[in-house]
């Protein structure tokens, strides 16, 4: 009974979707937690310079790339069984 | 375009006679980009010319007004421009008159605006002293009674009484607080003075008048007066200010150039008779230059060559057309390029609205993007802001041609199979037969599954092109300055590894079948079928096999592609060439670092963004569609101007979101994954000596 559920497509597919699901959102956690301390350093380095802003802005969006990580996987896992 | 502009070091020696001359000839020419100097034994810092002083007096009385008045020659555009005998003329008796009358109306203003805050300090005691209710000549001027009169925060009665039962105290709640009048025996003032502060006292003078009413009144009526004076003065500058903005400016600029030009001894070396002024000029303005010098001095200023030899650093100046210089505002950012660097302007100016455009992508929002960048350039005249804006308009077209490309104008119009385009896009049926041509299909559907695989094949195909190309500028940038091998030890080895790297992800990509998979209508195959040298790929079901490891499908040639095979020898000369390159550095430990290969995979994983961002902001723009399209029609109930205001803010939102974050992340694209690559900057921007005239003719 187990074993037949395991094997099932559907099951698979379930298993897939969360997993994806989980990729992008445990990687945009990490992208958040990183981008918190950026954020809050950024702000305060434009409130002595306003001229600050467009870097400040960029170094907020560095982590962001943990985030295509956890897209990438996902997308690999939804094409591979999705 | 693609390197600074070539430079030459010259040197301008002559008598001191003529420096004067030559400061105006010099100025004249803005080329001349000076080098600061350093004093020897002989030569020494020259002094200003003996205009200086007068100048800089004059400026600074200048300044101080158009700061007054609040004129930026930043900012402010002349509407007619002066010749510089016009300004020449008037110059003293124009300084004259804004001394006079402007100074003298500003001074005023000032002096007014301080009497009006001693006043309303002034009425600020009088009116709780007023709430007190007891005439100002019974608070003070007693000989043995001690008055104490000012702010509580609580009453002090109780304790007092500790103190003393013979006090009198009157308390009148104000604001949060109350005013406060204590009279006790001057025996007890200490004692009852420390009891008040422990309740917050604080004491106020009380002033020499008559009575509260009449004083109030009187200060009333002389503020208002003063009010009215400034007023007036105000108007009076401001009709100055417009009938004389252009002529103050253009003499400011008159001024500052004239201070320049005095202050050119400052920068160069002289000794008793001799000047000595050190420099880099364009390579191609060098004739005019010493031809125009030699022939104005009469030949008494010469002008050389300095020939250099080793390391040398001349200014960069960058050379770019029109359409590329708008970019410079973005890559200056990052760094100024060093002279012998490669200019990365022209490379952005290609890729920025590219990928502005693949990641936004719609008719609608770049329409927006355009029309808002046309509106605020007529609004923002300043350079910055024009470059800017310019920028917004390459990037809101670029998205209109991709929002062509992916048929989307405020949302997509075909999401997935069983909704009519009419039930997920407000016109979708009007956008559906724009489409007639393609069977009322998007030119490249990037909602679909097989439109993401692509996209995202191709987001990461760009990512690899550009991490590939990185490095080869890096190569070209360090074999300039140190020579081949270190170029091949530095740059060449990643450039091998990457390379090895991207046959891996295309390897990859085979096995998921982006090259043979057949596409939807609409789609052309990407890559011939032929590519795939051991026969076609016959996993069950088409699964893909992640890593070429053999017997994992059938027969071990069935796992082996030729990306694979081509990636293998690479990775191993990479490996070689960045043992050499590490070994002697870092010792044996060096080869660690070899994992940064892993961080260039990453690099390239990262231009999925162009993807992702792209998809989010398609959601985005759908939901809000479908949402509204459900609020406003339902069968019964429909409450459509909720869902037009929700339509609204809904893409108002996703608009803002589609300005800042394709542009932030196209523009990381760039720093963090391309530039990290070869550009490292420092230069020195080509700052040459003399001015381009704003206010002057």
């Amino acid at each position: 009974m187990a074993g037949e559920l395991i094997a099932s497509d559907a099951f698979i597919k379930g298993c897939a979707a969360i997993g994806a699901g989980l990729a992008v959102g445990l990687a945009g956690i990490g992208a958040g937690a990183g981008e918190s301390g950026i954020g809050a350093a950024a702000v305060g380095a434009i409130a002595e310079d306003r001229g600050f802003l467009g870097l400040g802005l960029l170094f907020t969006v560095i982590p962001e790339t943990i985030v295509i990580f956890g897209l990438v996987i996902s997308f690999i896992l939804m094409f591979a069984y999705g | 375009m693609l390197k600074p502009e070539r430079m030459v070091k010259v040197s301008v020696v002559g008598s001191r006679d003529h420096f004067e001359k030559v400061s105006e000839i010099l100025y004249d020419l803005n080329l001349i980009h000076i080098e600061d100097p350093e004093e020897t034994e002989y030569f020494k810092l020259g002094e200003p010319f003996e205009k200086a002083s007068g100048i800089s007096r004059s400026l600074v009385q200048l300044r101080s007004i158009l700061a007054y008045l609040k004129l930026d020659p930043e900012k402010y555009f002349p509407k007619r421009r002066f010749r510089v005998e016009e300004v020449v003329s008037e110059i003293d008796s124009k300084l004259e008159v804004y001394r006079t009358e402007l100074g003298a109306k500003i001074e005023r203003i000032r002096e007014l605006q301080d009497r009006l805050k001693t006043l309303e300090e002034e009425l600020r005691v009088i009116e709780p002293l007023k709430v007190l209710g007891i005439p100002p000549r019974l608070l003070k001027d007693y000989i043995t009674i001690r008055p104490f009169v000012g702010f509580i925060r609580v009453d002090p009665s109780p304790r007092i009484r500790e103190v003393t039962d013979k006090f009198e105290i009157f308390l009148k709640s104000y604001g949060k607080e109350y005013v406060v009048a204590v009279f006790v025996k001057i025996e007890h003032a200490d004692d009852v003075f420390r009891i008040l502060q422990e309740f917050g006292f604080r004491e106020v003078a009380v002033p020499d008048i008559e009575d509260y009413d009449v004083r109030i009144s009187e200060i009333q009526s002389e503020m208002t007066s003063i009010q009215e004076e400034i007023k007036r003065l105000e108007s009076e500058i401001e009709e100055i200010k417009a009938r004389e903005s252009d002529l103050m400016l253009a003499i400011e600029e008159y001024l500052s150039m004239e201070l320049e030009k005095s202050e050119l001894p400052l920068r160069s070396l002289v000794s008793r008779y001799v000047f000595f002024v050190v420099g880099y000029i364009p390579e191609r303005d060098f004739e005019r230059f010493k031809d125009r010098v030699e022939s104005e001095t009469d030949g008494k200023v010469t002008v050389e060559l300095i020939e250099e030899k080793g390391h040398h650093s001349p200014p960069t100046k960058l050379t770019n057309p029109s359409y590329v210089k708008d970019f410079e505002v973005l890559s200056t950012t990052y760094a100024t390029p060093r002279y012998h660097e490669v200019d990365p302007t022209w490379i952005m100016s290609i890729f920025f609205p590219l990928f502005f455009g693949l990641m936004l992508g719609d008719i609608g929002y770049g329409a927006l993007i355009t029309a808002i960048s046309l509106y605020l350039k007529r609004i923002f005249k300043t350079e910055g802001w024009q470059k800017l804006l310019n920028i917004g308009l390459y990037s809101g077209i670029s998205s209109i041609f991709f929002g062509f490309l992916y048929g989307e104008c405020f949302g997509p119009f075909v999401v997935g199979e069983g909704l009519k385009p009419s039930d997920v896009h407000w016109f979708g049926n009007a956008l559906a037969s724009l489409y007639a041509f393609n069977h009322g299909h998007p030119i490249f559907d990037r909602v679909e599954s097989f439109g993401v695989k692509a996209l995202l094949f191709i987001t990461l195909t760009i990512g690899m092109f550009k991490l590939l190309w990185g490095f080869a500028l890096g190569f070209r940038n360090v074999a300039v300055e140190h020579g081949l091998k270190e170029a091949l030890l530095e740059k060449g080895c990643w450039f091998i590894g990457v390379l090895g790297l991207c046959f891996m992800i295309l390897g990859f990509s085979y096995n998921l079948g982006i090259f043979n998979s057949p596409p939807p209508d609409g789609f052309g195959e990407l890559l011939p079928d032929n590519l795939y040298v051991f026969g076609s790929y016959t996993v069950e079901d088409g699964r893909s096999v992640p890593l070429p490891i053999p017997g994992l499908v059938k027969g071990w040639q069935m796992g082996v592609n030729v990306f694979y095979l081509l990636a293998l020898p690479l990775i191993i000369i990479w490996f070689i060439l960045f043992a050499k390159a590490e070994i002697p550095k870092m010792g044996a430990m060096g080869i660690i670092m070899g994992v940064e290969l892993l961080t260039w995979f990453g690099q390239i994983l990262s231009f999925a963004r162009l993807l992702a961002i792209g998809l989010a902001s398609v959601y985005f723009a759908y939901v809000f569609n479908y949402l509204t399209l459900k609020m406003g029609f339902p069968p019964g109930m429909a409450i459509l101007p909720v869902a037009i205001i929700i339509l609204l803010l809904g893409h108002l939102m996703n608009l803002l979101l589609g300005i800042l974050d394709p542009g932030l992340q196209s523009l990381r694209l760039h720093y963090v994954e391309f530039f990290t690559k070869f550009f490292e900057g420092g230069g020195i921007l080509y700052k040459p000596f003399g001015r381009i005239k704003k206010f002057l003719e």
